[in-house]
């Protein structure tokens, strides 16, 4: 019974790390319509930078600084590449873009870095249990739900409460119309990609606290993320955090009883949310269907 | 109209990002000469054992390069072909056929993962090319599935285990928990560890397999620290043992009981925080062996073309010690007739210049399996890069390996 419990916690634990993930991916998603395969990349991105910067700046400077200049990066991918082909129909074109993207920075990364690991070394004060029978609850794990948390409502009050959240909404709900009542929707939505990005770089430092870095570090941590989106509800981003908290607890319950079946129920889920649900939980039908 | 994104087209992509890692270009390294002869080799340049992979080319061109400066084999000049197999077992056995088939290889080299070297072992031995097995240590390779066209620089998992086992038992007593890699590698190195044990008197508390590629270790962790051992044996290697380290460190597990191990690596130990570099493992090569002669000036070698601080490991050498035995082999048989090379390998002994450490090191006629030696020890936490690592022995292989007939292996030249 403990042991369950053990690992329930430790799975929601692992499902706010999903979550933050699946948040930035959401985002992307739904203003830009952009299905962003190289956001794997921008999280290697943020990660490496952070690595770089980290000797300067110290872990907490790294961990603010890093995920600006990956969002920066994401600005300056935007326009270069992504604006171009807005204007075809078919999704497929950006999301073969980024995919190709997604390569280019990992072997960039490699080039520049190096294939082998490296540690990223996280301050003292939070690197250790936070107590002797709750041993995986680290308090650096603690740090990364409280980000999470503060990332995720930082959002829902910029998207509910300010002009530009309201119009990034407008945006993504009806976009012909938001751009003829005067938004400019190409400011608009090139700021969305770099939020994106910016969570992706966040989720980047974050992953590489607990992992260390490596050029594909990105892909493995991606898949759930895009799991969790479609199970969560395409469109909602409150489905993205939904969704990524629910396959970190399956996957936590399930590895009590059954340790080799941990990875395959999250798809599993996945399945079954295709077939009952296709919208997703909080998904709304029609928006993306 | 702007379109949007459909759920669909959001699975695809899914599935064509899983897919993603089956293809990528050959690498080329080219010599000079009219009809050179070509050497495949496939190692993982992407993915959790890309440094191993890397490592074990870099081995192979300084190895290439001083065959080639000394005039190739057989009078012509030596190319090798690079090929990224992922740690794939399908995909390496599709980029082996393709080595064979389109570039036209006499010999095929390589592996990290011993799930490709399995699935090559067979490519190989169909075609009747000989194949040498740089870093898959899984037992079958040289024992159960075992050809005479292949043969194997690095140990065997049995020969990790024996090298430490009694080191574990003794210092620290006899419950083990595993952590266990879910494939050919970490199944056959768990069994000879629990066979091991057994026979010293102890007992397993229980075994957790974890996927190839595992990043988040913590359930596993968990499982262990529940069955409260006397040690923790840990068998992942590369990227997974070093994700599994940090997490137990950040666990606190460090303090509860010690940690253990089958592999380490200069890589691994590298990427790994001072605070989760603990523990007893084993090594099958070391850079710092001051009274063996040569290593000193193959380091410099390494480090002459290498100038980004790297220092060479245990793959660098199996990829060294494997191109320079092909070529021994080639040189001996006066031939590249496969037959001929592999009978000219069995019982070949490496020079000074090559097997860099001491003891006799030759490959064992009977399984075609080099007789290497272990370099168990323990990491040092306080150490800095390269000094990541104590060597408490180097055990010689023929002292702990199985006997011909224990790793049931019956070479048949007919077939």
């Amino acid at each position: 019974m403990q042991l369950l419990l053990f690992n329930a916690f430790n799975g929601l634990i692992q499902g706010v790390f999903y979550a933050l993930m699946a948040l930035g991916l959401a985002l992307i998603l739904s203003l830009n319509s952009v299905i962003n395969m190289a956001h794997g990349g921008f999280l290697v991105i943020g990660a490496y930078l952070a690595y770089t910067l980290s000797p300067y700046l110290g872990f907490w400077g790294a961990l603010i600084v890093g995920p600006l200049l990956a969002g920066v990066i994401g600005l300056a991918v935007e326009r270069g590449l992504i604006r171009p082909i807005y204007k075809r129909s078919d999704p497929l074109y950006s999301l073969l873009l980024t995919f190709g993207l997604a390569l280019i920075i990992e072997d960039l990364t490699r080039t520049i870095w190096g294939a082998q690991g490296l540690p990223l070394e996280v301050p003292d004060v939070i690197n250790s249990p936070v107590s002797e029978t709750y041993f995986f609850i680290t308090g650096y794990r603690l740090f990364v739900i409280g980000i999470t948390a503060a990332a995720a409502i930082g959002l829902y009050l910029l998207l509910r409460y300010t002009l530009l959240g309201i119009r990034i909404r407008a945006g993504t709900s009806d976009l012909e119309t938001t751009a003829a009542l005067g938004v400019n929707i190409y400011k608009l939505r090139a700021l969305n990609f770099g939020f994106g990005c910016l969570f992706a770089g966040l989720a980047g430092v974050l992953a590489a606290g607990v992992l260390g870095l490596t050029p594909p570090m990105g892909n493995s941590l991606i898949m759930p993320s895009f799991v969790a989106i479609i199970i969560g509800g395409v469109g909602s981003l409150f489905g993205a955090v939904l969704g990524g908290l629910l396959i970190g607890l399956a996957a936590g319950i399930v590895t009590t009883y059954y340790p080799a079946a941990s990875e395959a129920v999250i798809y599993l889920m996945m399945l079954i949310v295709l077939a009952v649900r296709p919208r997703g939980l909080l998904g709304e039908e029609g928006l993306f269907e | 109209m702007q379109a949007k994104v459909s759920r669909r087209r959001l699975v695809q992509a899914g599935a064509a990002l899983a897919a993603s890692t089956l293809s990528s270009p050959p690498i080329l390294t080219y010599a000079q000469g009219e009809t050179p002869i070509k050497i495949g080799m496939h190692d993982p340049l992407t993915g959790t054992y890309a440094a191993e992979g890397e490592s074990e080319v870099r081995g192979a061109n300084m190895a290439l390069a001083e065959i080639n400066a000394k005039g190739g084999m057989l009078g012509r000049k030596v190319q090798l072909v690079v090929e990224d197999d992922a740690a794939n077992a399908g995909l390496a056995s599709q980029k082996a056929t393709k080595m064979i088939d389109q570039d036209k290889v006499s010999m095929l080299m390589g592996s990290v993962s011993s799930a490709t070297a399995l699935a090559v072992n067979q490519v190989a031995h169909g075609r009747g090319v000989v194949y040498m097995v740089t870093g898959g240590h899984t037992d079958p390779v040289t024992g159960s599935q075992c050809h005479w066209t292949t043969f194997r620089i690095c140990t065997t998992t049995y020969m990790l285990a024996a090298g430490l086992a009694g080191t574990l038992y003794k210092k620290f007593g006899g419950k083990w928990y595993f952590i266990t890699p879910d494939y050919a590698f970490g199944h056959t190195l768990q069994e000879s560890y629990a066979k091991l044990l057994k026979d010293l008197g102890g007992t397993v508390l229980g075994n957790s397999l974890s996927p190839l590629g595992t990043t988040d270790f913590s359930s596993y962790l968990i499982k262990a620290e529940q069955s409260k051992p006397d040690v923790l044996i840990n068998l992942t290697d590369g990227q997974d043992l070093v994700n599994c380290m940090k997490q137990a460190a950040q666990f606190g597990l460090m303090k509860k009981f010690p940690i253990g191990g089958g592999l380490s690596e200069l890589e691994v130990l590298r990427a790994l925080p001072k605070e989760a570099r603990q523990g007893w493992w084993t090594l099958e090569w070391w850079w710092d062996q001051p009274n063996t002669p040569h290593v000193k000036e193959w380091v410099a070698a390494y480090q002459k073309i290498h100038t980004d601080g790297t220092w060479p490991s245990a793959r660098t050498w199996f990829g060294y010690a494997g191109l320079h035995s092909l070529g021994l082999g080639v040189a001996k048989a006066k031939s590249l007739e496969p037959v001929k090379v592999a009978r000219a390998l069995e019982g070949l002994e490496l020079p000074d210049e090559i097997k860099l450490q001491p003891n006799k090191v030759y490959f064992r006629p009977g399984d075609h399996q080099l007789m290497s030696s272990e370099f168990p020890g323990e990491d040092l936490p306080d150490g800095t890069y390269p000094n990541l690592f104590k060597v408490a022995d180097i055990v010689a292989g023929d002292k702990i390996a199985l006997s011909v007939k224990d790793t049931g292996c019956h070479l048949d030249y007919k077939a």
